[in-house]
């Protein structure tokens, strides 16, 4: 919203600088987001004669013509506009003038014939915002003189955020409203005009189907207007503000709307069907033509102004072209009304139509000015349109409309609120300058608890002021929020308590980074695709998508059911980037699947509606091609050696167990995550060549991930227990070990055949190759002995190693090395 | 006399250049300024000239005696002073071997964590909330009435009429006053979304931390209070702030805090748009309907709430001018956070 400052001073008076008022209605809540200042000046443009005009001997659409500028000599000039003939009087950008937009205009030639100047149109000297063809004046104005004494003008104009609940600073007289608060001054509204004029009577009924559609319906009647342009003044102040002038009426209506904050419109009253204007809903769906030209569908249940023969504007939000006043309007029927808030609303967003006056109306009219608004545009048509006010006006309102009741205040209460020690006094004081009535209460002066000191009459045009809180936040603005200082080192109550997920959370963030892995935060939105390129089977429950109904446009639909396809377009982004491999990520992110039940406690019925929001942890290792122990690729190794790592540093029992039936993982090369009880929370593996493919990622991808939100994530309590402090006895094994006998199978043997004394085995080498009989391998395992009872001999451990021996030799057919 | 010094000069210069070693750089010191050096023999032969030929080729020797010197540990210092020692071999110029390669957290997440640790060690609690709400957690129950243009405020995202992706994390204060009794003082870090086009100051998800104290007399000096504190410990400064009244549905009165600019100290500057200033939150004293929509009796109880947008944050802490490198996770941009806590 733009305000004048001329404008504004019609209203009220102050005397400080424009930047201190700005920082003033800042600090009040009017939040000042930019001064503008116009000067608009023509320096070298003149009022001149067209005194003769013909066509450019060499180009169809200019004109060469002779202009008398008042210095006497006709002056030839070049002109491009339509409308431009002898005998016009026009304004004369003469050789030297400065237009707009940095222009000077230069002695020139155009299509080999010199040009001494410009003749201007309105867009030209932005006295209009469209404007096209030469401005036409008045006849009468004597050649020579300065468009500025005509068109020149100066003002300062704030643009200002007005936030929904103050509709009442949509206006210059809301804002001076403000004004007289902050500095304690008065405002004065415009004077109310009286209407009373000779003239035949208006002759039009009006009729309100409901009340609540619309409290208030006037019309009121003008005969004899003269559609012209408006004046001046009126035009520069609303150019000012950003608005475009059309003619007198539409001008003044939009100028009182501007002033006063009341939507006005006006209706030709010789295209209005009938004697009887009518506001109803429209009974079924309907389209009509809105005065900007567009055809609009409009719902049943849609509140609409109509005559006798239907409708004539979509109440509170535009007239309809039907009735629109044009250059032919004589009689013209103003109507000033009090419409439904939340039934404008509904229409302007259900047409995607946002006017002025919608946007007055949903915030909330204020019901004190439809007769005053109308009143000050009786009085402007009168003025500048030469309109005869008709002596009667149709007038039908909710005949049980209040005024609000007033409000109790409690001066304990606002500084209870506040943290301030105010006392009656100044809270009366307050809020009389904001134009509230106040009416003391019982010991006016005792402030306690439950103690009302005032009853607070809150004006029309403030319904934003409900209840107590409301007034204690206008104190709050007005005293100053500047003045509010703490009481110094206030403690909040509670004792803070940290939530073991969150814990777990942090400390996960800490060592995976200290492990090289670079966090990642990805969108909650996956493509449209990535199941599919995922390979989930098509009865895969996380199929089953949540899907905005209103995405950006272009932007995804779908909310993620899986975190795998970031971690691929993470990966893919980087490595086609150039980043050198192996890259290492991680995210801490939710996936969200509809239909899963939820263990919230919740007082709504609807929060079935929701769906179970999945964190996961997720490790990613991308690009990495080289092999280590065992011909294992080292990706692979260092994700299955990151979620062990992972389960010690969180002391949280989690164990890996080959295979998966994950689609989007190899198969052959990957795990499923399972907690101490059996259950399984996540995978671990290298991501299937095919899902690589679809994503278009080049190189290797290894990833796990952990679901955090289904763990018990405290810590597994330490607890001491002794230990023994009697050697240890190392031996290393080396077997050779058939192809098709798997690590795993081995360990188990050996831990299972060890016998009491053995306390760990170890692989610490594995080898394939030459030395090694073909179809075998080489494993060098390390064991360690130890009792707790004394120290071992040989002859036991001798005895212990036999019996593995014995058990690898039954068992798997492995037989020692050499 | 001064030909032979000019000779001296340049061979010296000569060999010390060509030294490619300290050990070669040593034998050139030795065979100029050694017990038997050039420099040397010539400084011994002085005793055999006059009296006033010796003074003038004296200090002419001792002259060049300091240069020679000043080249050669000039050299010295080229061949740099990290080499193999000489007792061992090793060449410890070759790079050392982390325990681990270096990750980094997530600017954005470090960010988040360290407002919670500060209002953690000031008392308060956390908790989170889901992030696809009910239109009833994230508006309704919030005092935004139905069809009121204060929801044109947050563009959002629905599901259906009744499901949304939240706009605020504010809806989890509803959430956990519908479960606690006061006190209460808890913060509510998360996600959120708002349906807006991307540029360099909008993403249509981004990061909030929403607080909330509630309690029997919880008053907005309080607010003022706790803002204060937060901003001395995060910003490690007490930049002055400010309240300015604004609008929020939730809560009455409202505010949006600034602080002095932390760049230019309120002088005014490109960041803070020549005001001084910088928006860093909204807040609020909570509005007695969301006490009622919690379940709260009527006047029992006062409170106040506010949120800050994350990435702002961020942005302004680390002097990232667009938000949209918080999510693009390139290793160009987060590279350069490892070792941030």
């Amino acid at each position: 919203m733009k305000i004048s400052l001329d404008w504004l001073s019609d209203f009220v008076d102050w005397t400080d600088e424009t930047a201190v008022l700005a920082a003033r209605l800042t600090a009040a809540g009017l939040n000042v987001e930019g001064i503008e200042q116009i000067n608009k000046t023509f320096p070298g443009v003149v009022v001149a004669r067209v005194l003769e005009r013909e066509k450019h001997p060499d180009a169809d659409r200019l004109s060469l013509c002779k202009v008398d500028d008042g210095t006497g000599a006709p002056v030839q000039v070049v002109c491009g506009a339509p409308n431009v003939r002898a005998g016009l009087t026009v304004l004369f950008a003469r050789v030297g003038a400065e237009l707009p937009g940095d222009l000077r205009i230069k002695k020139s030639k155009i299509r080999g014939v010199e040009s001494h100047g410009m003749i201007c149109s309105a867009a030209e000297l932005e006295l209009s915002l469209d404007g096209a063809g030469i401005i036409e004046l008045d006849t009468k104005l004597p050649n020579g003189t300065p468009a500025d004494d005509l068109f020149g003008f100066k003002d300062t104009v704030l643009e200002v955020e007005v936030t929904p609940n103050r509709p009442d600073w949509l206006s210059h007289v809301g804002v001076a409203r403000e004004v007289a608060a902050i500095y304690g001054t008065k405002m004065s509204l415009p004077p109310v005009f009286n209407a009373v004029q000779g003239g035949e009577s208006l002759g039009v009924k009006v009729r309100v189907e409901h009340y609540a559609d619309c409290g208030r319906y006037t019309a009121w009647g003008l005969q004899r207007v003269k559609i012209a342009p408006s004046p001046r003044w009126m035009q520069n102040r609303l150019l000012a503000i950003g608005a475009r002038p059309i003619n007198n009426v539409v001008d003044i209506t939009n100028y009182v709307m501007f002033e006063m904050g009341q939507p006005l419109h006006a209706f030709d009253r010789g295209q209005l069907a009938g004697n009887a204007i009518t506001v109803r809903r429209a009974p079924k769906n309907t389209s009509v033509q809105t005065l900007d030209g567009q055809t609009r569908e409009v719902e049943a249940g849609t509140l609409m102004v109509c005559d006798e023969k239907g409708p004539v504007a979509l109440a509170g939000v535009m007239g309809l072209g039907n009735s629109e006043v044009s250059e032919k309007t004589t009689e013209v029927l103003l109507e000033s009304a009090f419409f439904n808030a939340s039934l404008v609303r509904k229409a302007s967003r259900r047409m995607g139509l946002i006017s002025e006056s919608s946007y007055r109306f949903e915030r909330g009219a204020d019901w004190d000015m439809v007769e005053r608004a109308a009143l000050r545009a009786l009085q402007l048509l009168q003025e500048h349109a030469g309109a005869r006010i008709v002596p009667d006006w149709a007038d039908r309102h909710d005949p049980d409309h209040r005024p609000a009741d007033p409000l109790p205040l409690r001066v304990w209460q606002v500084n209870r609120v506040l943290g301030t020690a105010v006392n009656t006094g100044q809270v009366a004081q307050i809020l009389q300058r904001l134009g509230l009535k106040v009416q003391p209460m019982g010991n006016a002066e005792s402030i306690s608890a439950g103690a009302v000191n005032m009853m607070v009459q809150v004006p029309s045009h403030r319904r934003d002021l409900l209840m107590e809180v409301d007034l204690i936040e206008e104190i709050a603005r007005i005293h100053g929020l500047d003045q509010l200082t703490g009481r110094g080192g206030y403690r909040v109550p509670g004792g803070a308590v940290r939530r073991p997920q969150d814990v777990a959370r942090d400390r996960l963030r800490g060592w995976l980074s200290s492990c090289g892995y670079t966090e990642i935060v990805t969108s909650s939105f996956m493509e449209a695709g990535d199941h599919d390129k995922l390979a989930l089977a098509a009865d895969d429950a996380r199929r089953a998508t949540l899907a905005v109904v209103n995405p950006r446009h272009g932007g995804d639909t779908q909310l993620r059911t899986v975190l795998a396809p970031s971690a691929l377009a993470v990966s893919r982004r980087n490595l086609n980037a150039g980043a050198t491999p192996p890259l290492r990520f991680f995210q801490i992110n939710r996936v969200f699947r509809p239909g899963q039940p939820l263990g919230r406690d919740t007082r709504h019925a609807d929060e079935a509606l929701l769906p179970a929001e999945h964190e996961y942890v997720q490790v990613i290792v991308a690009g990495w091609r080289d092999t280590g122990l065992g011909g294992l690729p080292c990706d692979l190794l260092e994700i299955r050696g990151t979620v062990e790592a992972m389960a010690g540093h969180l002391r949280l029992p989690l164990t890996l167990e080959a295979g998966t039936d994950e689609s989007w993982l190899d198969a052959g090369a990957a795990w499923s995550v399972r907690a101490a009880d059996g259950r399984v929370v996540g995978v671990a593996g290298r991501v299937a060549p095919g899902v690589l493919a679809a994503f278009d990622v080049d190189g290797p991808v290894a990833l796990a991930e952990v679901r955090l939100d289904d763990l018990d994530l405290t810590p597994a309590p330490a607890r001491f227990e002794p230990f023994t402090r009697f050697p240890a006895v190392k031996r290393d094994l080396s077997l050779l070990v058939p192809a098709e006998v798997a690590y795993g199978q081995i360990r188990d043997t050996v831990d299972s055949s060890g016998g009491p004394f053995l306390e760990s085995s170890e692989l610490f080498d594995f080898y394939r190759g030459k030395g090694v009989p073909e179809g075998q391998a080489a494993f060098g395992i390390r064991l360690k002995f130890r009792s707790p009872k004394g120290s071992l001999t040989g002859e036991t451990v001798d005895a212990a190693i036999g019996e593995i021996l014995t058990a690898l030799k039954d068992r798997w057919a492995i037989d020692p090395r050499g | 006399m001064q030909e032979m010094i000019d000779r001296l000069r340049s061979e010296a210069s000569a060999a010390t250049a060509a030294a490619g070693d300290d050990a070669a750089l040593e034998a050139v010191r030795v065979a100029v300024l050694g017990r038997k050096g050039s420099l040397t023999a010539l400084l011994r032969g002085l005793k055999d000239l006059d009296e006033a030929a010796r003074r003038e080729a004296g200090a002419a020797l001792n002259v060049l005696k300091e240069e020679i010197s000043a080249v050669i540990e000039a050299r010295q210092a080229e061949l740099g002073g990290d080499r193999p020692a000489a007792s061992s071999g090793l060449d410890l110029t070759l790079p050392g071997r982390a325990p681990a390669p270096i990750g980094s957290r997530h600017p954005l997440l470090t960010v988040l964590e360290n407002i919670c640790d500060i209002f953690h060690g000031m008392g308060f609690s956390r908790d989170e909330g889901p992030e696809v709400e009910l239109d009833y957690y994230n508006f309704t129950a919030l005092n935004f009435p139905d069809d009121h243009p204060a929801r044109d405020i947050q563009d959002t995202f629905y599901f259906n009429d009744k499901v949304l992706l939240r706009t605020q994390t504010s809806p989890v204060q509803v959430r956990m006053m519908e479960r606690r009794e006061p006190p209460l003082a808890c913060i509510f870090p998360g996600r959120v979304y708002r349906n807006e086009n991307a540029d360099a100051s909008h993403s249509s998800e981004f990061f909030q931390v929403e607080g909330l104290v509630v309690d029997r007399s919880v008053s907005m000096a309080d607010l003022k209070d706790t803002v204060d504190t937060f901003v001395r410990n995060f910003f490690g400064a007490s930049a002055p702030t400010r309240f300015r009244p604004h609008y929020f549905p939730f809560t009455e009165p409202s505010v949006e805090v600034d602080m002095q600019c932390i760049l230019c100290g309120g002088k005014g500057c490109g960041v803070c748009k020549q005001s001084g200033w910088l928006e860093i939150m909204g807040a609020g004293m909570v509005h007695p309907n969301v006490f009622k929509a919690a379940g709260y009796p009527d006047d029992r109880y006062t409170g106040f709430a506010f949120g800050m947008g994350i990435d702002r944050i961020a942005m302004l802490k680390y002097g990232i001018t667009d938000i949209r490198l918080l999510y693009e996770n390139d290793l160009r941009f987060l590279n350069q956070f490892r070792g941030v806590q």
